[in-house]
C-alpha cells in the first residue's frame, strides 16, 4: 500500500503554468516601466529643445555662428588661403572639383579621413589619438564668445555668450593651444617632433605676452573685459583709430602664435620634417590641419571684435554681415602676409617678438593711458561716455 | 716645363715628367715618395685645389693611382702617377695636406682595394655594407647576374674586351 | 624628461627620408639648438655610373653623364663629348661649338632658377620659390622644342651637336630669356630687400677661399669669395665658343670678411652667374652662322673605336668643376677607365668642417647655399 504523501504532485504540476505566468507577468511589468521611462524622457528632450528660448539657443550654437557656420567658414577659408597663395606664386590654385576648385576641401577631407593612420611604435597611443582631437575643440570654442551680433542671444539676437570676462577665457583657451602642441610633438615618439613641439612652446613664449598687453588698450578703452561689451562700445570710433600700434602689434603677435611664416619655425618643414605635427596621418592630420586655420580665423575674429568694432559698422546692414565683411578683409590681410615672409629662426622669434614688438604694444597702451587722463574732452566723447 | 714641375724634380730627381699640353704637366711619382710630392705642391702652389684621386685597374693587379691638382692663379694642371702592385697595394695617405682628398681617397680604397695608411675615416663611402672586399671597379669584379632571367631584361651584350672585340 | 637635457647630445639623422635632402643622409649631434657635429654619409644615390660607362660605347657614354645631374644636363655630358674627341681627334664645325656654347650656358641659367627655387623652398619662402620655377618652364619648353626632352636632352655628341636650331626654338629661346631678364630685378629686389632672408643668411657658412680650395670647391662657392676662378677664362677650351665673347667672370665681394664668402654672398654670386650667362647667350646669337655642318661627317666612324689615349676633358658646370677623365686602349670601343669628378663632392664634404657650432635651422641654410645635388657626389 503507497504511503500518502503531503505533497501532491499533480497538483503541483497544475501550479506550474500559474507560477509561469506569474514571472511572465512580473518581467512585463518591467518591460512596461522601461518604455514608460523611455517615453518620458523622449517627451522631456522634445519638450526642451523645442521650448521657444531653448530651440532658438541651440539653433545658434549649432547652425550660425556655432559649430557648422565656423566649420562651413574654416573650410571655405582654407580653400581661399590655397587660391590666394596660388595667385600670389603665380599659379592657379585647386580648381578640379566645383567650380574654381570650391569643393576641393571636401575632397581633401573624404581623401584624409579614409587613409590609414600609422602609429608610430614608440607613440604614446591614447594621448597621441586623444591630443589632435582635444587641440580642434579648444580652438573652435572661443568661438562661442565672439560677438557677431549686436545684441546678444539672450535678447534675441545672434551673439552667443556674454561672460563678463570672456577676454580672459578666450585668452586662456589660446595659450592652452601651444601646450597642446608641445604634448604632441613629445608623445609622437619622435627626435623631430620633440624639437618641433619644444620650437611650439618658445613660439609661446615669445609672442603671448605682447599679444595680450595688445589687447589691454582695448580692454581700458571698453571699461570691461567682455569680448562683447568690447565690441559694443566701439559705437562711435574704432579701437584701430586710437590704437594702431597696438592692432599691428597684435597682427604680428597673432601670426607668431598661430606659427604661420614668417614665425613658422616650430612647423618647418625644411628643418623638422614637419614639426610636431609629423606623425600624424590621416584623420589626426585633418583635425591638426584644421586646427592651425580654425587658429588663424580665431584671431582674425579677435582683431574684428576687439580693433575694428565688431558688427558696428555700416548701418544698413545687419550685424553679422558687417561683421563677416571685416573679418573676411583682415583674413585676407593674414594670408597675405605669411605669404611674403620666409621663415625666421626660433632665436630670431623671441628676439624680435621681446625687442620689438613688446616695448611697442605697452607704448600704446601708455599713451592711451595718458591720453585718457590728460585730454578726458577728446577721448570721453569718442568712447561715448559722458 | 712648369715651374711647379722644376721645383718638384729639383728636390727629388726620381721622378720624370710628361707634357701633356700647354698649361698640364704629369709627374711620375713612385709610391713612397707621394707626400713629399704632394707637400712640395701645397707649399709652391698656393691655390692648389685638389680635384681628385683616382685609381685605374691595369690587369694582372696592376695598379695605378691618379692625383689630379689645379692652380687656378698659375693655371697649372698638375697630374701625379703612381703605379702600385699586389693584390691589396698600399700607400700613405695624404688627406691631412689636402683634405678634400679625404673622400676621394675613402672611395678608393672601397672600390679597388688600395689601402692609404693613417687614413682617418676609413669606412665605406658609396657602397652598401654588403660589397665591403668586394672592390667592384677591379675588372675580375662581374656583376651579381643570378637573378636576370627573374627581372625580364633581356639578357646584356657579350662583356667587350678590353682590346676592343665585337661589342654589338 | 630629465633637467639636464639640454646639456645632452642628442643624435639626429637627416636622413634620407627628409623633406629637404634631397639624397643624402647626415648625421647630426646636437647640444641643445647647436650642431656640434656632422657626419655626412653619401652612397644612397650611387649608380656605379663609373662601371657602367665601361660597357657603353662612346656615343652612349654621354647619356649616362647627363643622368648625373640633369638640372644642368648640357653642361653635365659635355666632358665626355670633349675627351673623346680630344682622344679621337676629332674636329667640331664652328657653328657646332656656337650652339654648344649657347646650349649651355641656357642649362646654366636653369639650373641656377632650380636651385633658387629650391633654396627658397627650405627656407619657408614659398613664394619666392615658385617665381623662378615658373620662368624655369620657359627654359624647359625651349629645351623640349630642341632636343624633345625636357631634362634628358643628350645633345652633343662626339664631332658636334645632334638637334639643330629651329624658327620655333629660337622663339623659345628669346622668350626663355627675355622673361628671365625682365623679372630678374623685381626678384632680386623682393630676395635681397627681405628683411627675413638677410637675417637668415647674413653671416651664415662663412669660410675663406683658401680653406675652400683645400676642400676641393670650385666655381660660386669660391668666386663669392671675390676670387675670379672660372674655367671659362682660366682653360678654354678649344671645341666651345667661349673666345668669341667678351664677358667679365662676376665674384662677389663680402666688405666684412675679405675673402670669405656668406650664404648671403653665394646668393648674390648666382644672380651674377645667370646675368653673365644671359650675357654670353645674347652675344653669341648673332654669331651664329646662317647654315653649316652641325656634327663633323667623319665623327662617327672614329668614334667607333678610338685608338689607345688618355684625355682629362673640364668644363665649368654650375657649381664648379666638372670633369671626366678617359682612358681608352687601342681599338676600343668603350672606355677602359672613366672617372667622373661631380664639384659637389667637396660641398658635402666641407659640411663637416663648416656646420658644426652653427644652429640647427641653419644646417639647411648652409647646405643649400652651396648647391648640392647628390648625382654628383654618388655618381
Amino acid at each position: 500500500m503507497s504511503v500518502l504523501l503531503q505533497f501532491d504532485f499533480w497538483q503541483w504540476i497544475q501550479g506550474i503554468p500559474q507560477w509561469i505566468e506569474g514571472i511572465l507577468y512580473w518581467i512585463w511589468g518591467i518591460v512596461k516601466w522601461i518604455i514608460y521611462a523611455i517615453w518620458d524622457f523622449i517627451l522631456w528632450l522634445w519638450a526642451t529643445i523645442f521650448n521657444a528660448d531653448n530651440f532658438f539657443f541651440l539653433f545658434r550654437a549649432v547652425l550660425f555662428p556655432g559649430l557648422i557656420w565656423v566649420v562651413l567658414a574654416l573650410i571655405w577659408a582654407v580653400w581661399g588661403t590655397r587660391k590666394l597663395w596660388g595667385r600670389i606664386q603665380d599659379r592657379r590654385g585647386p580648381f578640379h572639383q566645383g567650380k574654381y576648385g570650391g569643393l576641393q576641401l571636401f575632397a581633401d577631407a573624404i581623401k584624409l579621413i579614409a587613409k590609414e593612420t600609422i602609429i608610430p611604435d614608440k607613440a604614446k597611443r591614447w594621448m597621441f589619438r586623444f591630443l589632435p582631437g582635444l587641440l580642434l575643440v579648444v580652438v573652435l570654442l572661443p568661438f562661442a564668445f565672439i560677438p557677431w551680433d549686436t545684441v546678444s542671444a539672450v535678447n534675441g539676437g545672434w551673439a552667443i555668450a556674454d561672460l563678463s570676462v570672456s577676454l580672459v577665457l578666450v585668452f586662456a583657451f589660446l595659450t592652452a593651444v601651444p601646450v597642446v602642441a608641445l604634448l604632441a610633438g613629445w608623445v609622437s615618439g619622435s627626435k623631430y617632433t620633440l624639437i618641433g613641439g619644444f620650437r611650439a612652446a618658445n613660439n609661446q613664449f615669445a609672442a603671448e605676452i605682447p599679444m595680450i598687453i595688445s589687447t589691454i588698450g582695448c580692454a581700458f578703452l571698453a571699461s570691461s573685459l567682455s569680448v562683447f561689451d568690447i565690441s559694443m562700445a566701439q559705437t562711435n570710433v574704432w579701437f584701430a583709430v586710437l590704437l594702431p600700434i597696438n592692432l599691428a602689434t597684435f597682427l604680428i603677435a597673432a601670426i607668431a602664435s598661430v606659427g604661420i611664416f614668417p614665425f613658422d619655425a616650430p612647423v618647418a618643414d625644411s628643418e623638422i620634417i614637419f614639426g610636431w605635427r609629423t606623425e600624424y596621418t590621416g584623420i589626426y592630420f585633418t583635425l591638426t590641419y584644421f586646427a592651425e586655420f580654425a587658429e588663424q580665423m580665431l584671431y582674425s575674429a579677435l582683431i574684428v571684435a576687439l580693433f575694428l568694432g565688431g558688427p558696428n559698422g555700416l548701418p544698413f546692414l545687419p550685424g553679422p554681415v558687417n561683421f563677416t565683411i571685416k573679418f573676411i578683409v583682415v583674413f585676407f590681410f593674414f594670408v597675405l602676409v605669411s605669404s611674403s615672409f620666409q621663415r625666421l629662426r626660433q632665436d630670431q622669434i623671441v628676439k624680435y617678438c621681446w625687442k620689438y614688438l613688446l616695448p611697442l604694444s605697452i607704448l600704446n597702451v601708455i599713451i592711451i593711458m595718458l591720453a585718457i587722463v590728460y585730454m578726458p574732452g577728446l577721448m570721453l566723447p569718442l568712447l561715448g561716455v559722458g | 716645363m712648369s715651374t711647379i714641375g722644376r721645383a718638384v724634380i729639383n728636390k727629388i730627381p726620381e721622378i720624370t715628367s710628361n707634357a701633356l699640353g700647354d698649361n698640364k704637366i704629369e709627374l711620375i711619382v713612385p709610391a713612397e715618395k707621394i707626400r713629399e710630392v704632394i707637400t712640395i705642391i701645397e707649399e709652391e702652389l698656393e691655390d692648389a685645389m685638389p680635384e681628385s684621386v683616382f685609381g685605374i685597374d691595369l690587369e694582372n693587379d696592376q695598379y695605378q693611382l691618379i692625383y689630379i691638382f689645379w692652380s687656378w692663379s698659375t693655371k697649372t694642371l698638375v697630374q701625379l702617377r703612381v703605379s702600385l702592385e699586389g693584390e691589396k697595394p698600399e700607400i700613405e695617405s695624404s688627406c691631412d695636406i689636402f683634405p678634400g682628398l679625404e673622400w676621394h681617397e675613402r672611395e678608393v680604397r672601397e672600390m679597388f682595394g688600395i689601402d692609404f695608411k693613417n687614413h682617418p675615416d676609413p669606412r665605406l663611402l658609396l657602397l652598401p655594407d654588403e660589397l665591403d672586399g668586394a672592390y667592384p671597379m677591379r675588372k675580375r669584379f662581374t656583376t651579381d647576374q643570378s637573378r636576370l632571367e627573374e627581372s625580364g631584361i633581356a639578357p646584356p651584350r657579350p662583356r667587350p674586351k678590353p682590346e676592343g672585340g665585337d661589342s654589338k | 624628461m630629465s633637467p639636464d637635457i639640454l646639456d645632452e647630445a642628442m643624435e639626429i639623422w637627416f636622413g634620407p627620408q627628409h623633406v629637404s635632402a634631397h639624397g643624402w643622409a647626415t648625421k647630426l649631434t646636437l647640444v641643445g639648438d647647436y650642431v656640434v657635429e656632422c657626419d655626412p654619409n653619401a652612397g644612397y644615390f650611387h649608380r656605379s655610373a663609373e662601371k657602367v660607362l665601361e660597357f657603353k660605347n662612346f656615343r652612349q657614354g654621354a647619356l649616362v653623364l647627363e643622368r648625373m645631374c640633369m638640372l644642368e644636363a648640357f653642361l653635365a655630358e659635355y666632358p665626355y663629348v670633349a675627351a673623346v674627341e680630344k682622344i679621337a681627334e676629332i674636329e667640331v664645325p664652328e657653328r657646332a661649338k656656337i650652339m654648344r656654347t649657347i646650349m649651355m650656358e641656357m642649362s646654366r641659367l636653369h639650373s641656377i632658377q632650380f636651385w633658387w627655387g629650391q633654396f627658397n623652398a627650405e627656407l619657408g619662402f614659398f613664394t619666392m620659390a615658385l617665381w623662378p620655377w615658373v620662368d624655369r618652364e620657359y627654359s624647359l619648353d625651349a629645351f623640349e622644342e630642341l632636343t624633345g626632352s625636357r631634362h634628358t636632352v643628350s645633345y652633343s655628341t662626339p664631332g658636334g651637336v645632334k638637334y639643330d636650331f629651329t624658327e620655333k626654338f629660337m622663339k623659345q629661346l628669346h622668350r626663355a630669356i627675355d622673361r628671365f631678364e625682365d623679372r630678374l630685378p623685381k626678384f632680386r629686389d623682393m630676395q635681397m630687400g627681405s628683411p627675413t632672408f638677410r637675417a637668415r643668411t647674413k653671416d651664415i657658412g662663412l669660410y675663406h677661399y683658401k680653406q675652400g680650395l683645400k676642400w676641393g670647391l670650385s666655381g660660386p662657392p669660391i668666386k663669392a669669395c671675390g676670387v675670379p676662378m672660372d674655367l671659362r677664362k682660366d682653360d678654354p677650351d678649344p671645341n666651345l665658343a667661349y673666345d668669341m665673347v667678351d664677358f667679365e667672370i662676376p665674384i662677389t665681394e663680402n666688405p666684412e670678411y675679405p675673402g670669405s664668402s656668406d650664404a648671403l654672398d653665394r646668393m648674390e654670386q648666382r644672380f651674377k652667374e645667370a646675368e653673365v650667362a644671359v650675357d654670353i647667350i645674347k652675344q653669341l646669337l648673332p654669331q651664329l652662322p646662317e647654315s653649316g655642318p652641325i656634327i663633323d661627317p667623319k665623327a662617327r666612324a672614329k668614334a667607333n673605336r678610338l685608338p689607345e689615349g688618355e684625355a682629362y676633358a673640364r668644363v665649368e658646370g654650375t657649381r664648379g668643376v666638372t670633369s671626366l677623365w678617359l682612358k681608352t686602349l687601342d681599338k676600343a670601343q668603350t672606355a677602359y677607365r672613366a672617372k667622373i669628378r661631380g664639384p659637389c663632392i667637396a660641398s658635402y664634404y666641407a659640411l663637416k668642417d663648416l656646420v658644426p657650432g652653427s644652429k640647427f635651422a641653419d644646417f639647411i641654410v648652409i647646405f643649400g647655399s652651396l648647391d648640392p645635388y647628390p648625382g654628383w657626389w654618388d655618381r
